[in-house]
């Protein structure tokens, strides 16, 4: 999986029959301390993720269509966390949605 | 998936079998900038609707065969999105 970070979405009327009520994120490419590294992926939601968090991404197909139920879907990218922090070396690192405390603000954002 | 902007068409008389009445467009892949980022490619179009200058979304890889109705293809990118709005955060737009 690759870290991201949300910086917008994307929106179609006209798409794949998948992409129906799906949200698309826009997701740069950052590294563990949250600088971006080149790049970015327009993921599938699937937690509930906004703008300005930092995100688990799932590049890969086979994955991507078990997760969503689909046996052919041309999807291959999906958001499947949200990262609250990020520890490399036993030091935390910068980047993540928040350095710490509980998550408590996001319990009703899940469906 | 990334975006692309549709830049024209390809017209194919002998192709693979599978790939009968698949219609071809030449996209640009563009930065989140929508900037043109890398060489253009000849994706299929699985919504039938793109057309020349519109803003669209393309999957690659053999995730793209399975936006045909054939999944058995040889297609590797795929239109699978008309784009009707990106909208970007202030955090986006700077560039970070």
């Amino acid at each position: 999986m690759k870290l991201g970070l949300v910086v917008g979405t994307v929106v179609s009327t006209i798409n794949a029959p998948v992409f129906d009520d799906r949200r698309l994120l826009m997701c740069d490419l950052v590294d563990p301390s949250g600088e971006p590294v080149g790049g970015y992926l327009i993921a599938v939601d699937t937690v509930g993720a906004g703008a300005g968090e930092t995100v688990l991404l799932l590049d890969e197909g086979n994955s991507a269509r078990q997760i969503l139920g689909l046996t052919t879907a041309p999807v291959r990218t999906l958001v499947v966390g949200i990262v609250d922090a990020v520890e490399v070396q036993g030091a935390p690192a910068a980047g993540g949605s928040r350095p710490r405390g509980p998550r408590s603000r996001r319990a009703g954002r899940r469906g | 998936m990334q975006l692309a902007r549709v830049i024209g068409t390809v017209v194919a008389t002998v192709k693979s079998p599978g790939l009968e009445g698949v219609k071809l467009l030449i996209v640009q892949p563009l930065d989140r900038h929508e900037q043109p980022a890398g060489t253009p490619v000849v994706a299929a179009d699985a919504v039938h609707m793109a057309g020349p200058g519109e803003l669209v979304y393309v999957v690659a890889a053999r995730e793209a065969a399975q936006a045909m109705p054939d999944p058995f293809v040889p297609v590797d990118h795929a239109i699978v999105g008309i784009v009707d709005a990106v909208s970007v955060s202030a955090l986006g737009k700077a560039g970070r």
